[in-house]
């Protein structure tokens, strides 16, 4: 029975390893691109303006108007925040895709729209996927099938996270060679974990 | 659990391994380091998943750790300070203040004579408007509880994509900015060294691929996939 245990403890390991390996190379990658501020794209990229002829019906919700723009200039992506005044006739909205951030501008009283697209490039992919579904913007997050679809695999990511490192501990501890050094070093890291945190919190 | 006949239970599973390998010295040191560096790594790693895991879950009860902030602001008398650099002000009024942390923004009246800055130190948040006028600042200090320490401290670089002029100026952070690092490279380190346990596993190479594959395909699905998807 232990062996048994053990076996599909260690095939589980691999298979669910191998599986996530490609999203811990993501979020490893994207860490240390926003730990040494790799440039946002506005700062980057030139934009190149494009004027769309639109007619959606208005509404307080500014949302309900920006996914109607949405639809109508044929830009497919997640809406990230709409910025809008109290009984104005403007509103902005960003469009963003890994890898592409379209500005929208809609003039309602003119019934315009002008996009403004940016391919933001590989490296900001990893971020953005990094930071999505992300604390901001609870309301209106995860109003593109694709977005919802990443937050759930961001999810899976930290569960598959938790379970190799749970079952590699069991791993470990099966091999009673191992256990020696893998305490000193299980010890070594959880006392440089805790003496950093405790000295930027304390 | 650890009624194994034999002190590694691997042992019987050279069969597995590819022909003409035994049990070499690089597939013994990447045993190693995939064993010792994921133990070194394991608290790291589970205080990033599960922060991780609520800032993606900010309807989660924990994740409110805002709402339950506490705030209390007192007025205190500072000396004008003599350096004119924005940082090199905020430093000399947060050690007349007995602040620590990392100074993120500032900000300068057009008269000179309202200084704000915000320090940051995971756990707390200090709001400092200093008038050079009066020789006063009114120091405004937020408390949140452990989660937004967590909350706090998996974003805490002391640098900004939005303002690239922002530099670390808190060892500390410079400190855990560094393990963070680390720990990135040590993911990849893991990733690296399993993939390599895995492609000597002969018998598991079949299963493995299926998996590997799935894993890389809705990666390049969202990474390029969509992209031309869209295009």
């Amino acid at each position: 029975m232990p062996r048994a245990f053990y076996r599909w403890t260690r095939d589980l390991h691999l298979y669910v390893g191998l599986c996530a390996s490609p999203f811990v190379l993501v979020y490893a990658a994207s860490a240390i691109l926003l730990n040494h501020a790799y440039p946002s794209p506005t700062a980057r990229s030139l934009i190149f303006p494009r004027i769309v002829a639109i007619r959606v019906s208005d509404s307080d919700d500014g949302m309900s108007v920006a996914r109607q723009v949405r639809e109508q200039v044929g830009v497919r992506g997640e809406i990230g925040y709409v910025n809008r005044k109290p009984q104005g006739h403007t509103l902005s909205f960003p469009i963003e895709t890994p890898g592409r951030l379209t500005s929208v501008k809609v003039d309602l009283a003119a019934g315009t729209a002008t996009l403004m697209e940016q391919p933001t490039g590989l490296a900001d992919a990893t971020i953005y996927l990094h930071k999505m579904p992300g604390p901001h913007n609870v309301k209106i997050r995860g109003n593109w099938v694709f977005t919802r679809l990443w937050s759930w695999l961001a999810d899976g990511t930290v569960y598959a996270i938790l379970f190799l490192s749970v079952s590699g501990v069991y791993l470990w501890v099966v091999i009673r060679a191992a256990r020696r050094y893998g305490l000193l070093f299980l010890g070594a890291g959880a006392l440089s974990f805790a003496a950093i945190v405790i000295a930027i919190v304390a | 659990m650890t009624t194994m006949p034999s002190g590694d239970p691997d042992a019987d599973d050279d069969a597995g391994i590819v022909p003409g390998e035994s049990r070499t010295s690089a597939h013994a040191w990447n045993r190693k380091v995939h064993y010792y560096l994921g133990l070194y790594l394991l608290v790291f790693l589970w205080f990033f998943s599960i922060s991780g895991l609520v800032l993606n879950h900010s309807s989660w009860e924990v994740a409110q750790f805002w709402r339950h902030r506490e705030e209390a602001t007192t007025q205190h008398a500072i000396r004008i300070p003599e350096v004119t650099g924005d940082v090199a002000m905020a430093m000399d009024l947060m050690r007349q203040l007995g602040i620590v942390g990392e100074p993120g923004e500032i900000k300068r009246s057009a008269d000179t004579q309202r200084f704000e800055i915000q320090v940051v130190k995971p756990g707390h948040v200090y709001r400092v408007v200093a008038r050079m006028d009066s020789a006063r600042a009114a120091v405004t200090e937020i408390q949140i509880n452990a989660w937004g320490v967590m909350d706090a401290l998996h974003k805490f670089t002391g640098v900004s994509r939005e303002d690239r002029e922002r530099t670390r100026d808190w060892v500390l952070t410079s400190i855990w900015s560094l393990a963070m690092d680390a720990l990135a490279a040590g993911m990849v380190a893991l990733v690296g060294t399993g993939l390599y346990l895995w492609y000597r596993l002969k018998a598991k190479r079949v299963a493995g691929i299926i998996a590997l594959t799935l894993g890389i395909a809705c990666c390049m699905f969202f990474l390029f996939g969509l992209g031309i998807l869209l295009a």
